[in-house]
């Protein structure tokens, strides 16, 4: 007897390469044109965004620790999550990240770090306290899928050139808005337009594109988690709780989170009228949808 | 995970590897004689049941196979559930070798089934001549190689010094596992 291998989805590795190609592509029409028009300034805002990229992709477990309040707990302070980090890493035969609680009461989880290596997740105390051990695992399971996917890097780099764009805009209206005296020829001025409507249409199609990307990585990890538990369910009734907490919680709570966002596993503004293309998560009955599909793959069938 | 699994997002769990099992029958003698270290007489194999039908169907099989086993090495094999949702296949037998083999079988039989993925690791208790408590060797399924675990009994507190030693006394007799940050621990194992 053979098992199927649900780890993967074809359409949705065909639709992530797809994704990751009209990226790539974007950034190398913006960077030729850069080059054609900026010959010289361009060699010094290209390494400059570099470093800056760099420093933060490397100190990334630090700053989105810092920037919860999480507090990296000891084996000693958390037996219980520790003992379910560990199972659930060798599981995965992943190195185990640091494990962290945010003291608030909106349940919600994060993994981060630039490598499996030196990575953290962290649960908020809402999370352990309202949610059952297994569907605990299961958000935990999603979290260190999420390292193994190396997803930080991913996004790192898919939003470095974004970065630049909306670097290169902003340099834009402020150089013009100084008269753009500073320009070496006669065709300078509208050589400035030209960067400035192509950084931003760059910075534009990059975004929708990043958060594309960004919801295709969410699903891999639910299917990562779905296959490290065993259990889609718990994954499954787990979102449905958070889901609905984070609704219910006021809205001030929610704000101080909001700019960790794209880390979480639910977003904590579930806001219905942004639509879609703008979100960095898939929404609420796609993700049980598809881990439906899942289960049933794996042989039982649960309705969503 | 190679790069283009990175990039599209593809996850897959590490089989099992099993081979290195044996090398634990080898190394009885040197456990036995220079390290004081007593076989108990029971070993587990902790694996992560799939919620599945596929793997319910299987569950039946594996209760027969425990049959089979029985009778074949004169082991006895019960099932347990642990705190953390997991499942125990608990062996026992007097004879060392037979317990190493008996736990190998059912591993084996269990990744016959399409459910090595599922296997974390293999359990085997000892009893120390200088120290009280339990000392335990634990084989990583998923790492093939063995690291030493030896509760204190208070929480989840580990002797890391006996831990260290024991692994400069094996390393020459087992594969142990050299990434420590691996060194699982499995407090509290259903294994009486």
């Amino acid at each position: 007897m053979k098992r199927k291998a649900f780890g993967r989805d074809f359409g949705l590795s065909s639709r992530m390469f797809l994704t990751m190609f009209l990226l790539g592509a974007l950034y190398v029409v913006f960077f030729v044109v850069l080059v054609w028009y900026l010959q010289v300034g361009i060699a010094l805002v290209v390494p400059l965004l570099a470093v800056f990229a760099f420093v933060q992709y490397y100190t990334s477990d630090k700053i989105a620790l810092r920037a919860s309040g999480a507090k990296v707990v000891t084996p000693d302070e958390a037996p219980e999550l520790h003992a379910m980090v560990d199972r659930l890493c060798a599981m995965s035969d992943l190195p185990k990240p640091r494990v962290a609680i945010i003291p608030t009461d909106v349940p919600n989880a994060f993994a981060t770090g630039r490598s499996p290596k030196h990575s953290a997740v962290a649960v908020t105390q809402g999370l352990w306290d309202r949610l059952e051990p297994r569907e605990v695992e299961g958000v935990l399971a999603h979290e260190l899928s999420h390292i193994g996917n190396r997803d930080v890097a991913v996004m790192t780099i898919a939003g470095f050139f974004a970065m630049l764009a909306a670097f290169l805009v902003r340099m834009g209206m402020f150089t013009s808005m100084m008269g753009g005296g500073r320009n070496r020829d006669s065709g300078g001025a509208p050589a400035l337009l030209i960067i400035i409507a192509v950084s931003l249409i760059t910075y534009v199609l990059s975004y929708v594109l990043i958060l594309m990307i960004s919801r295709y990585r969410e699903y891999t990890a639910d299917r990562g988690a779905a296959l490290i538990t065993g259990a889609p369910e718990y994954l499954m009734s787990a979102l449905q709780k958070i889901a609905s907490d984070m609704t219910r919680i006021p809205q001030r709570d929610l704000r101080e989170l909001e700019r960790m966002n794209a880390f979480f596993i639910i977003p904590t503004s579930v806001k219905r009228s942004a639509g879609e293309l703008f979100m960095t998560h898939p929404p609420l009955e796609k993700r049980l949808a598809r881990l439906a599909d899942i289960a049933a793959e794996m042989g039982r069938p649960i309705s969503a | 995970m190679g790069f283009g699994d990175v990039l599209f997002g593809r996850k897959r769990l590490k089989g099992a590897k099993l081979d290195k099992l044996f090398a634990l029958s080898t190394a009885q003698i040197t456990l036995e004689t220079e390290l004081g270290l007593k076989p108990s007489g029971a070993a587990g194999i902790v694996f992560k049941p799939l919620s599945a039908g596929e793997f319910v169907r299987a569950e039946q099989q594996i209760d027969e196979l425990l049959g089979v086993v029985a009778q074949t090495s004169g082991s006895e094999v019960r099932r347990r559930q642990d705190s953390l949702g997991y499942q125990w296949l608990v062996v026992r037998d007097r004879d060392f070798e037979d317990l190493v083999t008996g736990v190998h079988v059912v591993a084996s039989e269990l990744a016959a089934h399409g459910f090595g993925e599922q296997l974390l690791a293999a359990l085997f208790a000892f009893e120390g001549r200088d120290r009280e408590g339990p000392t335990y060797l634990i084989y990583g399924f998923k790492r093939g190689a063995f690291w030493p675990f030896v509760p204190t009994g208070e929480g989840q507190e580990r002797n890391n010094a006996e831990e260290l030693r024991l692994r400069n006394e094996l390393q020459g007799e087992l594969p142990i596992e050299p990434d420590l940050t691996r060194w699982l621990g499995l407090f509290d194992a259903p294994l009486d």
